[in-house]
């Protein structure tokens, strides 16, 4: 689960990490407002709340006068107000969103704050070792995930201790990394400690803090906040479940996630649905290998409620790009038969208008047949993913 | 012989009484696993025929348990993992999906130095057909044989199962390792353990795209010295959107491979490797192992 830039940085500074003055603004005339309120005077940075990077670089679709950057610097208080009407209500497209990009219906607000440097940190967990690990480069902005493909040399990685505050010797790594002398040390451990603190208490995934300033004072300061949390950890953490922004998911994915399930969207024709990630890919991957493209796949994993399962096959038979189903289901701890009788519930409610193949295998695979077999739908039925594809897509170009 | 489980290994089901538990206990029970006992929070001394204790150091008081099965719900894993590290049991199988990660990272230093092997989480479990099902696989597609599968996701895993029956040649031991981003045994140790099992003459490993547990296994399998054919397929070709940001991560904590490079390095370690999983049945049967 992703949050925005402004509520991370209420995370941060709850957690005594310096952030700027800011707040959260939905109308131009409340944007000059706040920009009042947080100082006396400019600059000010306007920054367009989406959950996606490399706003700085975006541009505004549609009707904007000056439709360059999701991120601005403004000097002036009476050129506020108009800035921040180039970004409200509009669509703002980056390299990180789709290109339908994200409608923006709120600005933060910061008093600009004047920093000697800048540097990239970023805290993950590094699957391998594994670890929480922390990556620091002073290539700064989107051009960081460009380094990550091609100049390793220059990201700086180090595995933290889970339960001990960052060792002596990774300060003095970084100092040298960043050419930081000592007298920077207390500033960096306890600018660093206290994101570990962050990262850990809230079950977080990825926290990227891009850039950070660092001040006259040699304070630390977070310019930009990015949080990522695991959506399994947030029965813990009622307070950032209550972050999350419906506006910014797509509404099929919530629906899928409120019965337990993922769901995720491409670009062709074919509704999946499967249990497993990696049946999932399988199976998207088949589709491609004949020519086809999937429009979605929900992964309904161990489902074991009939009518939960009913729901989630009508997440994909109402999307109206789906012009055939394929059902692969392998099934252990889910059981075939509750699939069929979910199948059977999702078609008497919406109806079974384009032409669906139905895989089932593992336990109660004949229970299940003998259920759809009774019911007289037009379904077909397939043994293995190959075949299930190969028949659907025969089916469909019958129907074209 | 198999591997981590036999008709003589000592059964624990941590969670017993719960639906989904009695439900696939039984099945294993009636497939001939040794389930000796169980742990649940609810007062009552028997059930599915094993005697029940409050916990599991109340259990291998009475009894040796040589591996246990965790029924517990996802929250309840890193507690339950514990109780059994604690009791030195020997193998531990999570099956519930949902474990958060930092439990996990707490979980995996639990185990170093440990006399615990974790398999999971999110697993369908480890099956040697016949003799031992510890978890949720669908008993009726195994056939005893000597392939060994070792796969990242769960329900690939069926799929591999029906490929080694269709080449003719059935499963030695089956392992899920694990859907989660980080899971409690890799590919490396568990191909170790087949590569020294008399019973197995092949392996096939079944990857995913999202980390570098296929890179690892590929450094492990490169270096040693007694190598057993293994054929290897990775899910992933087309990666769904919202894959994005783990992808991301992958980026800067390790460079960027694609799926391609990730199939590359497995076969520059002498995998066989295969572009679909339907293509494993014939691989295995050019081995010619029959």
């Amino acid at each position: 689960m992703n949050i925005h830039e402004y509520q991370a940085k209420q995370i941060l500074a709850q957690y005594g990490i310096e952030v700027p003055a800011g707040g959260i603004a939905y109308t131009p005339a409340e944007a000059k407002r706040v920009a009042q309120k947080v100082s006396a005077r400019g600059p000010w940075m306007l920054k367009a709340q989406i959950q996606a990077g490399a706003r700085h670089s975006g541009y505004f679709a549609g009707n904007s006068v000056n439709p360059k950057g999701g991120i601005r610097q403004v000097t002036q208080i009476r050129n506020l107000a108009y800035e921040a009407a180039q970004m409200l209500n509009n669509t703002l497209i980056t390299e990180q969103t789709d290109a339908k990009g994200r409608l923006v219906s709120k600005v933060y607000v910061e008093a600009f704050k004047q920093v000697k440097r800048f540097f990239y940190v970023g805290m993950v967990i590094d699957s391998s070792i594994p670890a929480i690990t922390l990556l620091i480069s002073e290539v700064i902005d989107q051009d960081i995930l460009k380094v990550g493909f091609t100049q390793q040399d220059k990201i700086l990685r180090l595995p933290i201790e889970y339960d001990k505050p960052i060792a002596n010797a990774q300060i003095k790594a970084i100092l040298d990394f960043l050419s930081l002398d000592k007298s920077y040390d207390d500033y960096l451990r306890d600018f660093l400690n206290k994101l570990r603190v962050t990262f850990i208490n809230l079950d977080a995934q990825m926290i990227e803090i891009n850039p950070v300033g660092i001040l006259r004072n040699k304070k630390f300061i977070a310019l930009d906040a990015k949080m990522n949390f695991d959506d399994n950890a947030m029965f813990r953490h009622p307070d950032i479940l209550r972050m999350q922004d419906e506006y910014e998911e797509d509404p099929r994915y919530l629906k899928a996630q409120r019965y337990g399930f993922y769901y995720s969207e491409l670009d062709g024709n074919i509704g999946c649905i499967v249990n497993g990630d990696g049946l999932a890919l399988e199976t998207i991957d088949v589709i491609r290998s004949q020519g086809y493209k999937a429009a979605c796949a929900l992964n309904v994993k161990g489902g074991v409620d009939k009518d939960r399962i009913a729901a989630g096959i009508k997440i994909i038979m109402t999307n109206p790009r789906v012009e055939g189903v394929l059902i692969n289901i392998l099934g252990g701890f889910l059981r075939c038969n509750l699939v069929a009788e979910g199948i059977i519930a999702a078609t008497r409610e919406v109806g079974l208008n384009v032409p669906m193949v139905v895989r089932l295998e593992g336990t109660n695979k004949e229970e299940a047949k003998t259920i759809l077999h009774e019911t007289k739908l037009p379904i077909i039925f397939a043994e293995n993913t190959n075949e299930a594809t190969e028949k659907l897509i025969k089916e469909m170009e019958v129907n074209d | 012989m198999s591997i981590l489980a036999d008709r003589k290994t000592r059964v624990l089901v941590q969670g017993i009484t719960g639906i989904q538990a009695s439900f696939h206990v039984k099945r294993s029970i009636d497939n001939g696993t040794n389930v000796v006992a169980g742990t649940s929070p609810q007062r009552q001394s028997e059930h599915l025929g094993v005697p029940i204790f409050e916990s599991v150091a109340d259990a291998v008081k009475n009894m040796p348990i040589d591996a246990s099965v965790l029924f517990v719900p996802a929250r309840a894993v890193k507690q339950a993992v514990r109780e059994a590290v604690e009791a030195k049991i020997g193998l531990v199988v999570s099956i519930a999906q949902g474990v958060p990660v930092h439990d996990m990272l707490e979980i995996k230093a639990m185990l170093k130095g440990s006399e615990t092997m974790m398999i999971g989480p999110n697993t369908p479990g480890v099956i040697t057909p016949q003799e031992a099902r510890l978890g949720i696989f669908p008993e009726n597609i195994h056939h005893k044989g000597c392939i060994g599968i070792i796969s990242r996701a769960s329900t690939l895993t069926y799929e591999g199962v029906l490929e080694t029956n269709a080449a003719g040649l059935g499963q030695s031991t089956v392992v899920g390792i694990g859907d989660d981003m980080i899971v409690g045994t890799d590919f490396r140790e568990l191909m170790v353990q087949f590569m020294a099992d008399d019973e197995t003459k092949a392996l096939v490993l079944i990857g995913k795209a999202d980390n570098v547990y296929e890179q690892l296994a590929a450094e492990t399998y490169a270096k040693m010295p007694n190598k057993k054919p293994i054929i290897a397929f990775v899910a992933g070709e087309t990666l769904p959107f919202g894959a994005n940001m783990g992808y991301a991560i992958d980026i800067l904590s390790h460079g960027f491979s694609s799926i391609q490079d990730k199939k590359k390095i497995l076969s520059d370690s002498g995998m066989i490797v295969v572009d679909k999983m339907s293509q494993i049945h014939q691989a295995l049967a050019d081995l010619g192992l029959k």
